[in-house]
């Protein structure tokens, strides 16, 4: 009997020795990698950019924030041009009740999505000079870091003060190069020229390193010497250094050919596009940057809020020989809102579309607005009229401010596409909401011609919010155009206002 | 069968006698309820020499001394007894000396008496939990033990409670105490456990009972210990019961279409005033509102139903009136059959049980369905080796909807929030006649008219029947033991436990009605699971010298593997109607899964002294390695010290006439957490996550690692009394606890733009003091009727008492030294404007001057009071009366603060047409209404519903908890029916709630936040228990 309680200790006390050894208590996640395995050679290195490009794009703060490109739309929704709807999502920023307000979600939202992104690129740049691999290829994904974070500080710089030529001091965001550690500390706000400045020396570092990259038709989303122009033509447009914004614009649009009227009738859903510069394709098992078009396409019934519809005033813009103008259809349901049917859902069942990010349009009217404001008037109509003669709009032949023209015909071929209130703060302009009423201050109705040829009548309706949160009218260099810090920065940053 | 065992013992006596060495086996029970009495001490007379009984009782004495004719029998608090020696297995019932209530608790590694015990343990009977209607075991132990808070925030049957031991010792990391099940910690799912089978919980709260588990009993342990076989023979209980279910407090009282018209109507006039005149603004509003709102209730007579005076047009009568909220609800059927199998042979205990429960919800498509199954067995296998497995097996199917959710398709929301003009059912807006379909059915109204906010195209009282939110659970546990005498009190016990559970969650919206009907339908399929086990080698050794001395020491090892493995899909986009596997559709949206592991490996011991049955000391030293931190960081040491005085047993205390037990007790210790979070396995790893582009490898960094990470330490001190007197007929314990955490595991805030909200850090200390305090009574106690009551009440203060920067500001509160984790730091309400009805905050200038204003984000934050309560507690009466008994607990929680964020979606200002109104907003500011809480109403005005101290509430309430009538069929009926017992009785959950902030259920989580939650239900049951 001894004997068997000794066989039995023996075998429990073995047991016991081998769930002691000494990798017991190593685990390692399954998806999740330590970052020796990222940045050990510069392929994988590569992952790091494809990886915080993902994020930026494909991650939901919320429904009405899906990723960056949600921003376009805030910056639309705070505009002249589109007479949002009730429905959820950037009711809030149409009405200048959200982006001023620094305890929202979507302030939070974006200034979290770019400062990581910033860091991250940090990260990148701090690392990847030391990983072995290919010289060519390191030299491409350092300008596509570079010009990644260069687009994030352009952005920046775009929001959160007013435009360089009101004040080229205004304090703007806190700049960061070098990769963050926990005791990193919060910066103070740098001004307005700093944040562009570090924004177009991201770009310039970047052009060169991009120089020889050519990327496959497929991948648009990826940064070449193009994308990085166009970006650069933007940042040095809004930092009025219109000389260099030309040759940049120029540069960008090489090799992309003003699309087809009927091409700009199909949707904007499809990085296939020969204008397109820079876009996120999108798949069924990837679309979280398609789900803006829940709030764009206000067409497929597949779009949840439909929210972005036309100001009525916007469609007097338009000739009606202009391509653009087809895209222009009352609603018969519900109330009389005006639809322009730009953006459209490609495969609606799957709720996918690809998402624009630059065009060659843009850069025409970067170059033509550059040749305006150095006053090179003649040239920037010659400018102005490529694009109207691929709209088949009329010419423009002097007459106004060509400025102002150029600057109107940004809001017609642009909108959606994010540029209302980043025009507005970097030219020190104002948010134009008008009732949509007859000139004697009746309702308009509008006669709605049917498919079967009978008629409709509406009551049109347009722009619900015409005046400021305060009561007040809207005015240049409103305060509430601007976007907050977030508290969270308020409260965690002591340097901020240093 | 006596005179058998009477012939034996007359045959067989005498022989023993003469016999040589002689081994006498018997069990010692206690005479008051024949429950065995481990630890009793058998010694022959006029030596040392003796034994111990085991935890079932039993002993075996092998008596070498021919010379020895009695043995002594005695046990802490029961009269000692002198049997003579006998070969006959004898059994000893000891009568208790009156001095003291000797409860056996369950502890950490095994048993202790309560009377002596060092630490603080309250321990709750399997009886208790009876009474209950219960289908978690977590729910019913709110108000039955000090200390204990229990937030049982969802009526989502199947759910479970939340549970918080003396105050919360972390910020971020788990507050979640221990659970262990047959003496092992449980990593299954807590509804999976029957309580049916439960025959006793105990809660560890000190350090002197909870460090022996290390840094896993940080935040307390309770222990749950399921029964077993006991009486030889076999019994068979079977109990069988049946109730009904309601919403416990009356939802928040909404609007009629009567009232919205005229209000909605009010605010689009607001609106219209911002540029219009006032004639043109009524005359607009009125003609707008019905377009507005999508639908005219008030029919074609009225097209426009509210006048440009801003009220109902004379005559005009809404031709329905729904309410959605009630059409979402149901009132809910619960049914329970339990029956159970037990005994005991000379070698072996069992117990065989099986339990079917079916909890229907009171919302449509809720409900839980159990299926349990146990069995225990314990096997005397060889003189020196005992063997158990306890195995448990549970299958539940859970219907659980969307709640704890901000979606749009939250049953509990969705009906709340949708205005009562919309019909559930189409109308003939003519003359609200129900519309028929061919079959003379009434059609669901899918509402493509409604504005957003009252969800369009939806209609969630028919696809509630349709949809599918469905969770299937496999839970299978393990409990096995060897324990082998290796020498006189030397035992060695060997356990290997394995906790299995498996969930399949199963979502799926149909393809041709309601939220998902544009893209075809959306299917989510998720199999998700976990195993965890627990392999441990305890030695331990019992012995008493010098009669006086007793000493039980402990050693041993564990080790503790998790591994939480699932995979995921989303399809969508079905081919035809009444299918709902992934199968079945077209698209893929999305696959995804991983797996996370985490280990622990332990040394761990344990001394325990007393002598002379009146001085009681205890040691414990535990050491843990953790896999969540850096190999140079992750071990932790943790201990316990703790004594205690019996001061009954002393001479001068020793013949009170009144005074049966007196006892202090100290203890001092620390324990350490280490759980960051379930998501937080490596964070001292510099980790890239994993994602991709269009089909392209990505990683990125999303969080700052910290590999300085190390435990979190808890130092707790209690010092406490336990009395008795009269006749044991009064009695309680009073403890008083410190409760330090320092080092503690935080995300701290960082500002953001270096790109991380936050890192994980050890950082600051915090303290939690209080009271516990139980007391008992039985004022009445006569042949025919008795009463008991027992009051347990817990009052603590949360105090940071250490942080490395000034004040850290996290969601709703702030923390700082010397305030609680708990303080509201939130914008302070100041009214509405009386001239402009602007709703105000309170806003501090740099001056220090406090002002109004009407823009909320430049409101300044202040302390609001705290979330915690003074005191909570529960009541016990308990009537006896011949064969009837009545008892009923109320639970109580008097004083804190709940913020009511729920109610806010009710309190909109006109920005959200066609959502249901609360009947407060009636009282909005108008210029004739000036002195109200209500601001102005407005289509758009800026909200008036963040964080604020209006939407504070006092979060006081009692709530008649349980009410259980039972009556108990006299026994000569029974005996002629063959039966052992009948009893009969009716119980209810929740029947009746006192509260102040109407429509909010006042159980909300220990945070006092509330959020879209399925509210609590009260039932009422009735049935019937059998034993033969």
């Amino acid at each position: 009997m001894k004997k068997n309680r000794l066989l039995f200790i023996a075998i429990f006390a073995a047991a016991v020795f081998s769930a002691c050894n000494k990798d017991f208590l190593d685990t390692r996640p399954t998806n999740a990698v330590p970052d020796d395995q990222v940045f050990n050679t510069v392929d994988n290195a590569e992952t790091a950019l494809t990886g915080i490009w993902a994020y930026m794009f494909e991650t939901y703060f919320t429904f009405a924030v899906p990723g960056i490109k949600s921003l376009d739309l805030t910056s639309d929704a705070m505009g002249s041009d589109v007479a949002l709807t009730t429905s959820y999502g950037f009711r809030d920023s149409y009405t200048f009740i959200e982006m001023a307000d620094n305890t929202k979600n979507r302030v939070s939202a974006y200034w979290t999505i770019l400062y990581k992104t910033i860091d991250n690129c940090n990260n990148f740049l701090s690392k990847i000079d030391k990983v072995p691999g290919d010289d060519a290829k390191r030299k491409l994904l350092k300008g596509q870091a570079s010009a990644l974070r260069g687009w994030c500080y352009l952005t920046l710089a775009e929001f959160y003060s007013f435009g360089i030529t009101n004040d080229p001091s205004a304090k703007s965001v806190p700049i960061y190069t070098d990769p963050a550690n926990p005791t990193t500390p919060g910066k103070p706000r740098s001004t307005v020229t700093q944040v562009y400045q570090q924004a177009i020396s991201d770009l310039q570092a970047a052009v060169p390193l991009l120089a020889d990259y050519s990327r496959s038709s497929t991948q648009k989303f990826k940064i070449d010497g193009n994308v990085a122009n166009g970006l650069l033509a933007r940042a040095y447009l809004y930092s009025n250094q219109p000389d260099k914004a030309i040759t940049a614009a120029v540069a960008a649009r090489n090799g992309y050919p003003l699309m087809s009227g009927d091409d700009y009738n199909k949707g904007f859903n499809d990085v296939g596009n020969g204008e397109w510069i820079w876009g996120q394709p999108q798949t069924p098992s990837q679309n979280v940057a398609a789900s803006t078009f829940n709030f764009l396409d206000v067409s497929s019934p597949v779009a949840y809020y439909k929210s972005f519809k036309a100001d009525p005033w916007f469609q007097g813009y338009f000739d009606s020989t202009d391509v653009r103008f087809r895209l222009f259809q009352w609603s018969t349901s519900g109330p009389g809102a005006l639809l322009y049917k730009k953006f459209r859902f490609r495969d609606p069942g799957a709720m996918v579309s690809d998402v624009v990010l630059m065009r060659a349009a843009e850069m025409y009217l970067i170059e033509a607005e550059g040749y305006a404001r150095s006053n090179n008037n003649a040239k920037a109509g010659e400018v102005l009229n490529v694009l109207r003669t691929a709209r088949n709009s009329h010419l423009y032949n002097g007459g106004g401010s060509v400025t102002d023209t150029i600057l109107l015909e940004r809001r017609k071929e642009l909108w959606g596409e994010g540029f209302s209130l980043v025009d507005i703060i970097r030219t020190g302009g104002t948010v134009v909401r008008k009732p949509f009423k007859s000139y004697t201050g009746a309702d308009s109705i509008i006669n709605v011609p049917q498919p079967d040829g009978s008629v409709v009548q509406v009551r049109g309706v347009g722009h619900r919010t015409l005046k400021l949160p305060d009561g007040s009218a809207f005015v240049k260099n409103s305060p509430y155009y601007l976007f907050a810090i977030p508290i969270s920065e308020m409260q965690n940053n002591p340097n901020i206002n240093n | 069968m006596l005179q058998r065992l009477l012939l034996f013992l007359l045959l067989l006596g005498p022989l023993a006698a003469f016999s040589q060495a002689r081994t006498v086996t018997g069990t010692v029970l206690s005479a008051q309820d024949k429950a065995p009495l481990p630890g009793a001490t058998i010694v022959i007379k006029g030596t040392t020499k003796g034994v111990l009984t085991g935890p079932d009782g039993t002993f075996r004495l092998e008596v070498t001394d021919p010379a020895a004719t009695t043995l002594v029998i005695s046990y802490v608090g029961m009269t000692p007894q002198e049997v003579p020696v006998s070969t006959t297995p004898l059994t000893i019932s000891l009568q208790s000396s009156g001095k003291n209530i000797d409860e056996i608790v369950v502890i950490a590694y095994g048993t202790a008496k309560k009377s002596s015990y060092t630490g603080s343990v309250s321990q709750i009977k399997g009886t208790e939990l009876e009474s209950r209607q219960v289908s978690s075991v977590t729910k019913a132990l709110q108000g039955l033990a000090p200390g204990v808070q229990s937030a049982s925030q969802s009526g989502q049957p199947g759910s479970d409670a939340t549970i918080r031991i003396r105050g919360v010792g972390s910020i971020n990391a788990s507050a979640d105490p221990l659970y262990v099940v047959d003496g092992v910690p449980y990593g299954g799912n807590l509804n999976a456990i029957n309580p049916y089978d439960i025959e006793s919980i105990s809660v560890l709260k000190d350090a002197a009972s909870a460090a022996l588990y290390g840094s896993r009993g940080a935040n307390g342990v309770i222990i749950i210990t399921t029964k077993k076989g006991k009486a030889k023979g076999s019994n068979i209980d079977v109990r069988v019961s049946q109730g009904f279910s309601k919403r416990a407090v009356k939802d928040y009282d909404r609007m009629s279409t009567d009232q919205y018209f005229p209000t909605y109507w009010r605010a689009l006039f607001n609106e219209n005033l911002g540029s219009q005149d006032s004639i043109t603004a009524a005359k607009n509003a009125s003609r707008d509102l019905v377009g507005e709102l999508g639908i005219n209730p008030y029919g074609a007579a009225f097209p426009q139903p509210v006048g440009t005076d801003g009220k109902l047009v004379a005559g005009a009568k809404p031709l329905w009136s729904d309410d959605w909220d009630k059409a979402m609800q149901r009132t809910g059927h619960r049914t329970e059959a339990n029956v159970a199998v037990s005994g005991a042979t000379d070698k072996t205990r069992y117990l065989i049980s099986g339990g079917y429960l079916d909890d229907q919800g009171i919302y449509l498509g809720s409900g839980f369905k159990r299926y349990t199954v146990r069995s225990n067995f314990d096997i005397d296998a060889r003189k020196w080796l005992k063997i158990g497995l306890n195995l448990n097996a549970a299958h539940s199917d859970q219907q659980a909807p969307p709640s704890e959710d901000s979606r749009s398709d939250n049953y509990v929301n969705y009906g709340r929030l949708m205005g009562p003009m919309y019909p559930v059912y189409q109308r003939d807006l003519t003359t609200g006649a129900y519309l028929l379909d061919a079959k003379g059915q009434k059609i669901f109204d899918y509402g493509d008219y409604r504005p957003d906010p009252a969800n369009p195209r939806t209609n969630l009282v028919q696809t509630s029947g349709i949809d599918k939110h469905d969770v299937m659970r496999d839970d299978v546990s393990a409990r096995f033991y060897a324990e082998a005498t290796l020498y006189k009190g030397l035992k060695f016990k060997t356990s290997y436990n394995a906790d299995y559970s498996s969930r399949v969650g199963h979502d799926y919206t149909n393809p041709t009605l309601g939220f998902d009907a544009e893209v075809g339908g959306t299917v989510t399929k998720g199999n998700y699971r976990t195993f965890n086990w627990t392999f441990n080698n305890i030695l331990t050794y019992e012995t008493t010298f010098n009669e006086k001395h007793h000493l039980n020491v402990l050693a041993g090892q564990e080790a503790y593997k998790f591994k939480y493995t699932f995979l995921e899909g989303t399809k969508s986009g079905f081919s035809v109607p009444g299918i709902d596997e992934p199968a079945d559709a077209a698209l893929i949206g999305g696959f995804d899964g991983y797996t996370d592991s985490y280990t622990q490996s332990s040394y761990l011991g344990r001394a325990e002294y007393d002598y002379a049955g009146k001085y009681f000391f205890s040691t414990s030293l535990r050491r843990d390695g953790s896999s969540r931190f850096a190999p140079d960081r992750r071990w932790g040491t943790f201990w316990s010290v703790g004594a205690s005085w019996k001061m009954t047993e002393e001479s001068f205390l020793k013949n009170s006439s009144w005074l049966n037990l007196l006892t202090l007790r100290a203890s001092y210790g620390g324990q350490g957490n280490d759980n960051l979070g379930s998501a937080r396995y490596y964070n001292y790893l510099p980790l890239y996550s994993v994602n991709s582009n269009l089909g392209l490898g990505g990683t990125y960094r999303e969080l700052l690692f910290n590999d300085r990470l190390k435990w979190e330490t808890n130092l707790n001190l209690n010092v406490g009394v336990d009395w008795s007197m009269f006749e044991n007929r009064f009695g309680g314990s009073a403890e008083f606890f410190v409760r330090k955490s320092q080092d503690l595991l935080y995300s701290r805030p960082k500002a953001p733009s270096i790109g991380y909200s936050s890192v994980d850090e050890n950082v600051g200390a915090l303290k939690n003091t209080g009271i516990d305090l139980s007391l008992h009574g039985t004022p009445i106690r006569t042949k025919n009727f008795s009463w008991n009551i027992d009051l347990n009440m817990t009052h603590y203060q949360n105090k940071v008492t250490s942080l490395p920067q000034k004040e850290i500001i996290s969601g709703t509160k702030k923390l700082m030294v010397g305030k609680s984790i708990y303080d509201f730091y939130i914008r302070q309400w100041a009214g509405v404007n009386p001239n402009t009805g602007a709703a105000q905050w309170k806003y501090t200038n740099p001056d220090g001057s406090i002002k109004d204003t009407s823009n909320y984000s430049q409101a300044s934050l202040y302390y609001s009071g705290s979330s915690l309560p003074d005191l909570y507690g529960g009541l016990t009466n308990t009537f006896s009366y011949k064969n009837f008994s009545l008892s009923f607990l109320i639970v109580y929680s008097i004083g804190g603060k709940v913020l009511d964020n729920d109610y806010t979606f009710l309190m909109g200002l006109g920005g959200s047409a066609g959502r249901a109104w609360s009947t407060e907003v009636l009282d909005a500011w108008t210029p004739t209404n000036r002195n109200t809480d209500v601001p102005q109403l407005s289509t758009v005005a800026p909200s008036w519903t963040g964080t604020s101290t209006r939407f504070l509430y006092d979060a006081t309430y009692a709530r008649l908890k349980s009410v259980n009538l039972s009556y108990t069929l006299p026994k000569s009926l029974m005996e002629k029916a063959h039966l052992n017992n009948i009893m009969v009785y009716v119980q209810g959950e929740n029947l009746f709630t006192l509260y102040g902030h109407k429509g909010m259920d006042p159980e909300q989580t220990v945070g006092g936040t509330t959020y879209y939650r399925y509210p609590a239900v009260k039932s009422l049951s009735a049935g019937i228990n059998l034993s033969f």
